[in-house]
């Protein structure tokens, strides 16, 4: 099979569709059965700027997108002047002439032809379908197709100008899409994954506030509420999304909350309080550079410590990144369902890269766990913080349709079995205890679930975990000596019982912190001995080939 | 009706306007089951601070929350189940202060739950600091030459805010506190009671309300005549200031669903 990877990059200012171009695209390697990852790359802003976003499509697995381009497709300077010197060899430029110069490439008159054939707003984004479909051979028949699933608006002013662009583009690239294939696919991002297995698992409710890049929980879970039999409330703060969500929970239905660092640091109190309440809580943390607003719509992994450590006091809890789109369909069901079983807030980490790349996660989904609480026996005898040997009490809902005659009180004040505020030192310390036996509970809990994951042999072992290990994967392809991918996927509780094996060892570490917090987790957890650290901060991924590199020159140092 | 009584000791101060409220709520409780309603579907939510306690002094069910946060947990309650009565007991500290912006976004979304809002002007459970009710020149720990700032009107406030049932009680005067709490509970859409409560230890206002509270016998027939009521300075009005008919959020959000008590298990949800 064909191994090699294609990298084609539309590049432009924001507002002109550089992303759906780019993702029209994916859709159609897709469907031909190939390998997609889509990465986008934009800023803080609404019109202007510089957007691009890449296609990284294979016959065979790719795991992150490359930065380095086979095709580009510029609709202004900027994009020229900036991804010029990532040209592969034997790659083509297209430009948008009307806006931009280059010694380089083919010119497209863009803008001419789009006051040709538009009378209204017109699209730039399908000068790049265009240019694409004809390089790869798709027929007149087949764009128009692209067109009308694709831009359901003004289709025939699209089709006038694509047709147009389509017929002046002679080159053609052999990437052998065999256009019999059809597949089904499922192209999401690592955050609508997140929601597809949480609505899986039960998900009733998602209380947020928008913060890139954790905004498209809010925006996915209000698009598809009712496919999804979900409700999305976007409320007025951060501390209102995670009392809300307490709430619902106490009121029967499965509920999560998410954002980015600076929404999570406000939700830090209602974390704290779920630990009290004994809430079931699904949090997900969506991570860009900090500190403060730092760099809103780039990825980063300084958040690990951070998300370790939610809320104030002593609980317990579960944290856990996801090393590909498919792991955070299945990790959130698991996180949903842990939440429920053990009555603990669980913590999903990722970060941007995750967040917002793109991949096929297949049609034919795991078998993914569900959310149910321990049951409890309705009555004038439940308590709701009753004694047990595991720590879990049993769970009843108010009202006389859940639970007749019964008292169902939730208590974010240190309590009694029945709920009722206690200070008594006897009292505080037996639910500090019940609280705490649970430890064991949640430990043998997670081991039902994979709790971490190894890619590829060799004497070299590298440590990532979240979507540092996609980029690790894809680098594997290219470094002349092989090395092992070990990445924990769940990190609290720490899956000591699979990585003990390591304790003591030499091994480098793969991040994206500045001071290297991963590493030092590491370091604490298992005492190695970290040879070297590779990080990246500049809130970009790393490009593959490059990381690739860097592994190789290590080795030889 | 079952005994609603918990057998936790009560500690507040003899005198304390919160057994005025304690006491009314009761009785409200007792008239709402009377007139059909399930004591079981009666949730309450409190946030922190000397009215927090009446959580533990009511063997009902709800959620005892954090401070200021009491009122987005109700909401989060409502939306999940809404056959629940949810009601909740909010300090001016609490729900003024720390939680004000969940008290306005619940009167903007006329969601359908009531707040009790307990207005003995301090902070009585952190000793006495000046609250977002008490008057310029109020002198606390944390304000010891007087407070320098106005105080808010809640219910000028919440009117613009969007709640659509408004009253202030008083509670010294059971009865009234009792039935517009019950009026309140049966409003439709987001009901608010301010309680003028003393409080004997930091801010006692006894007299004062002894001598000005003054009951309206109707509800004004406009809004500007509501808040020139509310606001009035020859006396302290209490009673129903406003009754008004709007969409609420649960419906508007999803109609006669209940979100809790027809979930799809997972083997019903496709994704």
């Amino acid at each position: 099979m064909d191994e090699r990877v294609f990298t084609i990059t539309v590049g432009g200012r924001a507002g002109e569709g550089v992303k759906k171009a780019a993702q029209v695209i994916a859709h159609i390697f897709c469907a031909a059965g190939w390998n997609v990852c889509q990465a986008d790359d934009y800023q803080s802003l609404i019109r202007g700027g510089h957007n691009f976003s890449t296609v990284s499509t294979s016959q065979t697995p790719v795991y992150c997108a490359h930065q380095n381009h086979d095709l580009l497709i510029c609709f202004d300077q900027r994009s020229i002047d900036k991804h010029l010197k990532r040209l592969k060899d034997g790659a083509l430029l297209f430009y948008n002439s009307d806006e931009a110069q280059c010694e380089q490439g083919i010119p497209i008159p863009m803008n001419s032809l789009m006051k040709k054939h538009y009378h209204g707003a017109s699209n730039v984004s399908l000068a790049a379908l265009a240019i694409f479909a004809a390089l790869a051979g798709m027929t007149q028949e087949q764009l128009q197709e692209q067109i009308v699933q694709q831009y359901r608006r003004d289709i025939e002013e699209n089709t006038a100008y694509a047709m147009e662009i389509y017929g002046m583009v002679s080159q053609r690239c052999d990437y052998g899409l065999d256009w019999s294939v059809n597949k089904p696919f499922h192209f999401v991002s690592g955050i609508q994954a997140i929601i597809l297995g949480a609505s899986k698992a039960g998900l009733d409710f998602f209380y947020g506030y928008p913060m890139t890049p954790a905004s498209s929980l809010l925006h996915y879970a209000a698009l598809k509420q009712e496919s999804l039999n979900l409700f999305a409330i976007h409320a007025e703060s951060e501390l209102a999304a995670i009392n809300m969500a307490l709430g619902s929970a106490m009121a029967g239905c499965r509920t999560a909350v998410g954002s980015s660092g600076g929404g999570f640091a406000l939700m830090q109190e209602g974390f704290s309080a779920a630990g009290m309440v004994e809430a079931p809580l699904l949090c997900i943390l969506s991570s860009r550079p900090g500190p403060a607003t730092g760099a809103s719509t780039y990825t980063a992994q300084e958040d690990l410590f951070f998300a370790l450590h939610q809320g104030h006091g002593e609980f317990g809890r579960v944290v856990a990144s996801p090393d590909s789109n498919n792991r955070a369909l299945s990790l959130s069901a698991e996180l949903l369902a842990l939440a429920w079983e053990l009555q603990i807030p669980t913590i999903l980490l990722t970060e941007k890269h995750l967040s917002e790349g793109m991949a096929d996660i297949g049609m034919n989904h795991p078998e993914l766990p569900e959310a149910k609480e321990l049951p409890g026996t309705a009555g004038a005898s439940y308590q709701r913080y009753a004694a047990t040997p595991n720590g879990v009490s049993p769970l009843v809902f108010p009202g006389h349709k859940c639970a007749p005659d019964t008292v169902v009180k939730w208590t974010t004040l240190e309590h009694l079995e029945n709920g009722v505020r206690s200070d008594s030192a006897a009292d505080i310390k037996a639910m500090k205890d019940k609280r705490g036996i649970k430890a064991k509970a949640i430990q043998e809990a997670c081991k039902r679930y994979q709790t971490t994951a190894e890619y590829g042999e060799g004497e070299l072992l590298v440590f990532a975990y979240g979507s540092t290990v996609l980029e690790l994967r894809e680098a594997q392809k290219y470094s002349q000596r092989p090395f092992k991918i070990i990445a924990p996927i769940y990190l609290e509780p720490f899956p000591h019982e699979k990585l003990e094996q390591y304790r003591g060892k030499e091994v480098v570490v793969v991040e994206h912190s500045q001071s290297g917090l991963f590493a030092q987790f590491l370091k604490i957890k298992l005492d190695v001995q970290v040879k070297h650290l590779i990080n990246k901060y500049d809130g970009r991924a790393f490009d593959p080939i490059e990381l690739a590199k860097q592994i190789e020159e290590l080795q030889d140092a | 009706m079952r005994d609603i009584n918990t057998d936790k000791e009560n500690t507040w101060c003899s005198g304390c306007g919160n057994f005025g409220i304690l006491n009314a709520f009761k009785k409200s409780v007792a008239m709402m089951v009377e007139a059909g309603i399930s004591l079981d579907d009666i949730v309450m939510t409190c946030g922190i601070g000397c009215h927090g306690k009446i959580f533990d002094y009511l063997n009902m069910s709800g959620m005892y929350g954090l401070h200021g946060r009491a009122l987005a947990s109700a909401q989060g309650i409502k939306l999940a189940n809404p056959d629940l009565k949810v009601i909740c007991f909010g300090g001016d500290g609490d729900s003024l202060g720390e939680g004000l912006e969940h008290t306005l976004f619940a009167a903007k979304r006329n969601m359908d739950i009531t707040l009790i809002l307990h207005n003995n002007g301090t902070y009585g459970l952190t000793t006495g600091q000046f609250s977002p009710l008490s008057p310029r020149g109020y002198k606390g720990l944390s304000t010891p030459k007087g407070s320098i700032e106005t105080p808010f009107r809640p219910i000028p406030l919440l009117l613009e805010a969007g709640a659509t049932f408004i009253a202030r009680s008083y509670s010294a005067r059971l009865d009234h506190l009792a039935h517009t709490i019950q009026r309140a509970v049966n409003h439709k859409g987001f009901s608010i009671v301010e309680v003028l409560q003393p409080c004997v230890t930091y801010y006692n206002t006894y007299s004062l309300y002894n001598k000005m509270v003054k009951e309206l016998e109707i509800v004004p027939y406009n809004r500007n005549l509501a808040l020139q009521l509310a606001t009035a300075e020859e006396a302290f009005y209490i009673g129903v200031f406003l009754e008004e008919t709007k969409p609420v959020y649960h419906e508007e959000l999803y109609g006669s669903h209940n979100p809790a008590m027809d979930r799809k298990a997972s083997a019903e949800r496709v994704i």
